[in-house]
């Protein structure tokens, strides 16, 4: 069964891993592609809550959502997702979905629709930073994180990996010391999208909530490893400002301005290789220390 | 003063308070009616978020995250629906969905938390000249009112809940020119709040929807004047990151990282005063389009 369930995950691209079976009009039924007891991993339930969203919707294209990380998810049952179709308009579409597990939500989510137009333009322009090619490559930095890595670490970072991450700091990762709340890392998705651009936001949101809260921690002297420190995202926002390939290479840049109360909020910028800001993303997260 | 006062001199915190129908149904009014065509969109988000505080119990909101759906009607009352998502052991969850005419006009989706103590840090609040330095609007919509139609004249001296100062002068919306994409207003409640935590969070998210999506529209040489021009928030996020008293000065620090396929992006950081604790985050994507004269 375990075995089975390895090679599921290597064998499958994501885009087919992440695909739901419609029960009804409005429901829909996923599962997690590594279902060894744990948590699901966040960036999953919103890229299968959107997906869920998408089957309710003809031709228009996302352009931001907002969610809530209510419970853990379970990783050995199906997620249930429940869409209300809240308006199809004139310009725009919106919906609500929330994900369900033991007859509980885990998950809340909000989108907006709308046809593609032309109009104003303005960006920020990309940060400075080292090119993804002059960083390690991901295998050689698991290779390097697993030399020095706690247990459950090891467990996680042999875990098959659909999204192609390069981090500035890599190598220095699991010292300790304080360090600006600001990082830098480059990604794509490992595996074929395919065509449809949806497919595209659906991954790119998969892969947003990655790495994006150690970001509040930095200036703490912390990560996810350290002993009694529990860390877990509490929501995340997206707005997808133009259209993208996502099996190419963004720059993903990230900073806190604030932590306070037991949470760390944490804003994100996704440049494609090219400058284009192609979506922003917040999240707050809960950081603290058990006492 | 209290003559100017909306809805016959009542306070801000009066006019967005709720009447319960049932344990989680609750029915707002809008103070002006007379005034106003649309809903203001602060008003609805200040209003969702009383409701779901209805519900809860000793639990502070840390944030919120809302879409508008369609626009509201001010000539009739606002039905709020709460759904109790979680009462969890340290986060209460909750969502709102605002309905007018049998359809969903907002939802809103908030989340509560007990107190904690933790790790701290913050951006440092940026340079700016202080609030007695800066005119208020009030003075610089008088100071263009022979520029402005007649029609409007009640927007010159309408009784203003906030307080605000735009540095640098109030964008000339009659002859827009090209600004940057950053924005500095000064605001506070003109009327007194009390000494609910709550209720300054919900006046200050009656708040932070003013000017935000301004900033992304400044770059760009239009204003809501200009004929064509359409804007409108489309949705509203905010973080509460430290508790404030929201009568005195804060400045709601405004950039838009982006514009682009009708829709402008803009990033909100409101910084106490007195101090300068980064108190609260927003984030508000706004449709801005210029549409074409029919040929």
């Amino acid at each position: 069964m375990s075995d089975a369930a390895e090679t599921e995950g290597q064998d499958e691209t994501l885009t087919e891993t992440l695909q739901l079976e419609r029960i009804e009009e409005n429901l829909f039924r996923g599962t997690t592609p590594d279902s060894r007891p744990g948590r699901i991993f966040g960036g999953q339930v919103i890229a299968q809550s959107l997906l869920a969203a998408y089957e309710t919707i003809e031709t228009r294209v996302c352009h931001s959502l907002h969610c809530y990380f209510i419970r853990p998810g379970d990783p050995t049952v199906p997620i249930v997702f429940e869409v209300d179709r809240s308006r199809d308009g004139g310009s725009f579409t919106t919906r609500r979905v929330i994900a369900i597990q033991h007859g509980k939500q885990i998950f809340n989510l909000a989108a907006s629709f709308k046809d593609p137009e032309k109009g104003f333009e303005h960006q920020t322009s990309m940060p400075a930073g080292p090119h993804w090619s002059e960083l390690p490559d991901q295998m050689e930095m698991i290779r390097e994180a697993m030399k020095n890595a706690p247990e459950e670490a090891k467990r996680w970072l042999s875990r098959p990996q659909p999204i192609e991450m390069r981090s500035q700091d890599a190598r220095t990762y699991w010292k300790s010391g304080p360090k600006e709340p600001v990082a830098q890392n480059w990604f794509r998705c490992a595996t074929p999208i395919g065509d449809d651009p949806h497919m595209h936001q659906v991954i790119l949101a998969y892969a947003s909530d990655m790495n994006l809260l150690s970001t509040g921690m930095r200036p703490h002297g912390i990560h996810w490893q350290t002993p009694n420190f529990q860390s877990a995202s509490l929501d995340h926002a997206m707005w997808f400002h133009r259209p993208t390939d996502f099996n190419q290479w963004h720059l993903y840049v990230h900073d806190s301005p604030s932590a306070s109360d037991g949470r760390g909020l944490i804003r994100g910028a996704i440049y494609a290789e090219d400058g284009v800001l192609v979506a922003s993303v917040a999240q707050e997260g809960l950081m603290r220390m058990r006492t | 003063m209290t003559a100017n006062r909306e809805n016959g001199g009542q306070t801000l915190i009066e006019t967005l308070g709720l009447e319960r129908l049932e344990v989680n149904l609750f029915r707002g009014t809008t103070p002006d009616a007379e005034q106003r065509q649309r809903i203001y969109g602060g008003q609805v988000i200040a209003q969702s978020l009383l409701a779901a505080y209805e519900t809860v119990e000793d639990r502070v909101c840390h944030s919120l995250h809302c879409y508008f759906i369609r626009p509201g009607d001010p000539s009739i009352p606002i039905v709020f629906e709460v759904d109790r998502s979680r009462d969890g052991g340290s986060f209460t969850t909750r969502r709102v969905i605002a309905v007018q005419h049998g359809q969903q006009i907002f939802n809103l989706a908030a989340s509560f938390q007990t107190d904690e103590q933790g790790y701290e840090h913050q951006s440092d609040m940026p340079d700016a000249p202080a609030p007695d330095e800066v005119e208020g609007d009030a003075e610089a919509r008088k100071r263009i009112a022979e520029m402005i139609p007649p029609e409007d004249e009640d927007w010159i001296d309408r009784h203003q809940p906030i307080e605000m100062k735009t540095v640098g002068g109030r964008f000339d919306e009659v002859a827009p020119k090209p600004g940057e994409r950053v924005q500095q207003v000064w605001f506070r409640a003109t009327d007194p709040i009390g000494g609910d935590p709550r209720l300054h969070q919900v006046v200050m998210a009656y708040a932070s929807d003013m000017s935000l999506l301004g900033t992304s529209i400044r770059p760009h040489g239009v204003s809501w004047r200009t004929p064509g021009f359409q804007a409108a928030s489309l949705d509203h996020a905010m973080w509460f990151h430290r508790p404030t008293d929201f009568n005195q000065w804060h400045l709601y620090q405004q950039e838009s990282p982006s514009a682009a396929g009708g829709r402008g992006f803009n990033l909100g950081y409101i910084y106490r005063a007195s101090d300068g604790a980064l108190v609260a985050s927003c984030a508000q994507e706004g449709l801005m389009r210029l549409r074409k004269p029919k040929s």
